[in-house]
């Protein structure tokens, strides 16, 4: 694909500026920002990528997975605000989600350990596992608010704080959890999803392509799991005063 | 033999930031088991005290001593159990009515007193209500009971009990009343008793804590507190409390 087509490709960003105008919804700044914000960001990761495969450096793939864990951690923070420490809490959560799902696919021999499977495989898992965090502290806080009595019942009974919110705490993560497993009961008729979708454009032959895509969805349901487990685990007690009262 | 409870220049915030108090420098001893009644208007902060004494909520200004030990060195759920509280909106935790009073045993690990929780119930009238029944289907008045079984199958040293016979029918409410002064005079369990009831303070509390001003304004006999309201709010508020009890009367003594 050249630089020429995707100039034309901005006719549909046009399109959009024009219904924004037309309606008077307003939204001409937020179109123009996520527009320029996604093709610059898009572009400097390609060539970000372009030098990493070139340089087949293990530094600068685990540099890379650094960036996208921590980008994805502000992402989930900015969920829960309140919550203090929760950025690394999520940042570690993040980080063995991707170490043992990655560990896992390399060492079973199911991806070559090269740039040109670890960092695209590493941000699809980091970003769905990101998407599970995001759920769980959602689902946490409105848990914990309306489960309140429970919670404070449970104190009441001289229950540690594991135990007062471990009803709510299993709810969350479940919560969390399930629309992965959602998606996998209809991935391929609903929505075609966009590794393959890209694998198939680049000239891969479309058995090959959702060969990796079952691979990909596959590990999607461990890193699901050991994401929501592990941010629960690490985070509950941050609804919590250090003299284990529920924060007001 | 040690005082049951200390409570030194104890304060609370209305806000945490802000410079008004909900109540501030408040002090008190309990020097030996007893069934204290704590009476005020609405809004003085009686709640708010029995949910820092239960620990449910921190103070903005001083502590609270049992056995000798301020509250900050107790292990917060080890304070819990022996100073346990019970809210006003009784909430049933999931499962059955066997399975709300099997929670303090399956939390500490300890054998569940069947006899004693059928014994209480019996007190409570609730002998009618089944223990495989779902806990949420139980009427406000079964769940208020419930949760106070939940709670004396802990065996706490000092009951918190925030208005648990308001939402009690008359007979439900005499039955829950008697159970406490009973519980209190055979165990030693001390009771702090938040009640909007006048006649229910006055026939089971031994003491009476009364709250107005942001301050413990009385802290006294509960014959004392009836017969002479030590300060002009307590003279009030028994003077409104009994206008609302008995709207026809013209005019309304002390009882």
């Amino acid at each position: 694909m050249t630089y020429t087509s995707i100039w034309i490709a901005f006719a549909f960003v046009l399109i959009a500026l024009l219904l924004s105008l037309w309606q008077r919804l307003g939204l001409e700044k937020e179109i123009a920002v996520g527009t320029i914000r996604s093709t610059l960001q898009l572009l400097a990761i390609g060539y970000v990528l372009h030098f990493v495969f070139h340089s087949d450096s293990i530094l600068f793939i685990l540099l890379l997975i650094a960036m996208m864990i921590a980008v994805a951690s502000w992402n989930a923070a900015s969920k829960a605000k309140k919550l203090r420490g929760i950025f690394g809490r999520i940042a570690l959560s993040l980080a063995l989600t991707e170490l043992v799902t990655m560990g896992l696919l390399v060492t079973l021999g199911l991806v070559s350990p090269t740039p040109q499977y670890l960092i695209p495989m590493s941000g699809m898992i980091i970003g769905s596992s990101m998407i599970v965090c995001s759920l769980f502290l959602s689902h946490m806080n409105r848990e914990v608010e309306t489960s309140r009595g429970e919670i404070e019942a449970l104190l009441c009974l001289g229950a540690t704080t594991r135990q007062a919110v471990q009803i709510v705490l299993k709810r969350a993560v479940k919560a969390s959890m399930i629309p992965t497993f959602d998606t996998m009961k209809t991935i391929g008729l609903v929505q075609l999803p966009g590794m393959m979708t890209g694998m198939i454009i680049a000239g891969a032959s479309p058995i090959e392509a959702v060969r990796y895509q079952i691979l990909i969805m596959l590990s999607f349901s461990s890193s699901a799991a050991v994401s929501a487990v592990l941010i629960s685990m690490l985070s509950y007690r941050l609804w919590f005063t250090r003299d284990s009262m529920l924060h007001s | 033999m040690s005082t049951v409870m200390e409570i030194e220049s104890l304060g609370k915030k209305v806000f945490a930031s802000a410079d008004s108090w909900l109540f501030r420098d408040l002090n008190a001893t309990i020097s030996e088991p007893a069934i204290i009644g704590i009476l005020g208007k609405s809004g003085q902060g009686k709640s708010t005290l029995l949910r820092i004494l239960g620990r449910l909520l921190a103070p903005d200004h001083g502590t609270v001593r049992m056995e000798q030990k301020a509250m900050e060195q107790w292990p917060s759920a080890l304070w819990r159990m022996k100073m346990s509280y019970v809210a006003q909106q009784a909430t049933m935790l999931p499962g059955t009515v066997e399975d709300n009073l099997r929670t303090a045993s399956m939390l500490h690990q300890r054998p569940f007193d069947q006899q004693l929780a059928r014994a209480l119930f019996e007190q409570l009238h609730l002998e009618q209500v089944e223990w495989t029944k779902p806990a949420q289907q139980l009427s406000g008045g079964e769940k208020q009971r419930v949760a106070l079984v939940r709670t004396l199958l802990l065996r706490p040293a000092v009951l918190l009990l925030d208005e648990v016979t308001a939402s009690l029918d008359t007979r439900s409410k005499l039955a829950t009343e008697q159970l406490l002064v009973d519980l209190h005079k055979q165990t030693g369990t001390t009771i702090l008793w938040v009640t909007h009831d006048l006649e229910e303070a006055k026939n089971n509390c031994e003491r009476i804590w009364f709250m107005a001003d942001h301050q413990l304004q009385a802290d006294m006999p509960s014959h004392a507190f009836f017969q002479a309201p030590p300060t002009e709010q307590a003279r009030d508020f028994l003077q409104t409390s009994l206008a609302q009890a008995h709207p026809g009367a013209k005019e309304v003594h002390p009882i």
